[in-house]
């Protein structure tokens, strides 16, 4: 029963993922199963892990298929070199789709606006351009503090210009 | 101190090479399973299950495997040729070996030597602490 469950789960994994590996998955799951202590919470246990690690590896699978493996899930990305993430290409996409929209909205309603508009308009974009900085501002503080902008890095370039000149004295 | 240090380890500079050096990506920390099944494989080849045991048991029982994360990390090093499987012909399927390759056993001793260099260094802050 428990293997037939597993064997529907695995169809949660993207087709090439489930060819490549499902067979080995659901053999080396039926092997485990089967060496399980009699004990019920070691059962219990044994099968919530079992489920927590076929969703979260499903779900991972799939945002590899969708995006590449560019998103970093905790420190497991292990790219050699670098690839151009899918995931920019995506969202790229989102954002000329959204100026189109944009400038369809806007020639559709051009014809109201009237030259007394332009400079409340203008006040309009100053004031967004205001509160975007103080926003990015604010994001970049809560980054800074909590050692995530990049800044105390430059402690490593001390390190770095150090080891060169050793190295060059050697 | 800090110049100290600095000076008896130079591996300090790990960080650095990682964000701006030409190996990208090759001297980052490896979460705790994928750093097991690395160093179950660099004993010997194995199939799945035989890591999974591995790992439980190099871990004393602390870190468990599910199926789903293990094969997870399998395909990652295999996509990364951190590993590679072992061709042979008369497997089946379902018990596949696999070793690790030249760059994976490169990238291990890295990981070793970056968590010795943790190790000695954390072991020098403590005693200077405690003194």
């Amino acid at each position: 029963m428990a293997v037939t469950v597993y064997c529907w789960l695995l169809w949660l994994y993207p087709g090439s993922y489930r060819q490549e590996f499902g067979e080995e998955m659901a053999s080396v799951f039926r092997r485990a199963r089967s060496e399980l202590p009699p004990a019920l919470a070691a059962r219990i246990s044994f099968y919530r892990r079992e489920l927590c690690g076929l969703l979260s590896g499903a779900l991972r699978a799939r945002l590899d298929r969708l995006f590449g493996p560019a998103i970093p899930f905790r420190r497991f990305d292990m790219q050699p070199q670098f690839r151009f993430p899918r995931s920019t290409v995506f969202l790229m996409l989102v954002i000329f789709a959204g100026t189109l929209l944009t400038i369809a909205k806007a020639s559709s309603i051009a014809g109201d606006i009237s030259g007394s508009v332009w400079p409340s308009l203008i006040s309009v974009l100053i004031l967004m351009l205001l509160t975007m900085c103080a926003a990015a501002a604010v994001v970049w503080g809560i980054l800074h503090s909590l050692r995530r902008s990049g800044a105390h890095r430059l402690e490593n370039v001390q390190s770095w210009m150090y080891s060169v000149e050793s190295s060059g004295k050697r | 101190m800090r110049s100290l240090l600095d000076k008896s380890n130079p591996p300090v500079q790990y960080d650095f090479i990682r964000h701006v050096g030409t190996r990208t990506m090759e001297t980052f920390a490896l979460s705790e399973p994928v750093l097991l099944v690395l160093l179950s494989l660099a004993e010997q080849p194995r199939h799945g299950y035989s890591i999974l045991k591995d790992v439980e048991s190099m871990s004393a029982g602390r870190v468990l495997l599910s199926t789903g994360t293990l094969y997870g990390a399998l395909q990652r090093l295999l996509n990364n040729h951190w590993i590679e499987r072992v061709q042979e012909d008369d497997t089946p399927r379902d018990r596949r070996t696999y070793r690790l390759t030249s760059l994976g056993r490169r990238n291990l001793q890295m990981e070793i030597e970056r968590m010795r260099h943790l190790a000695k260094v954390a072991a020098l802050r403590l005693a200077r602490k405690e003194a």
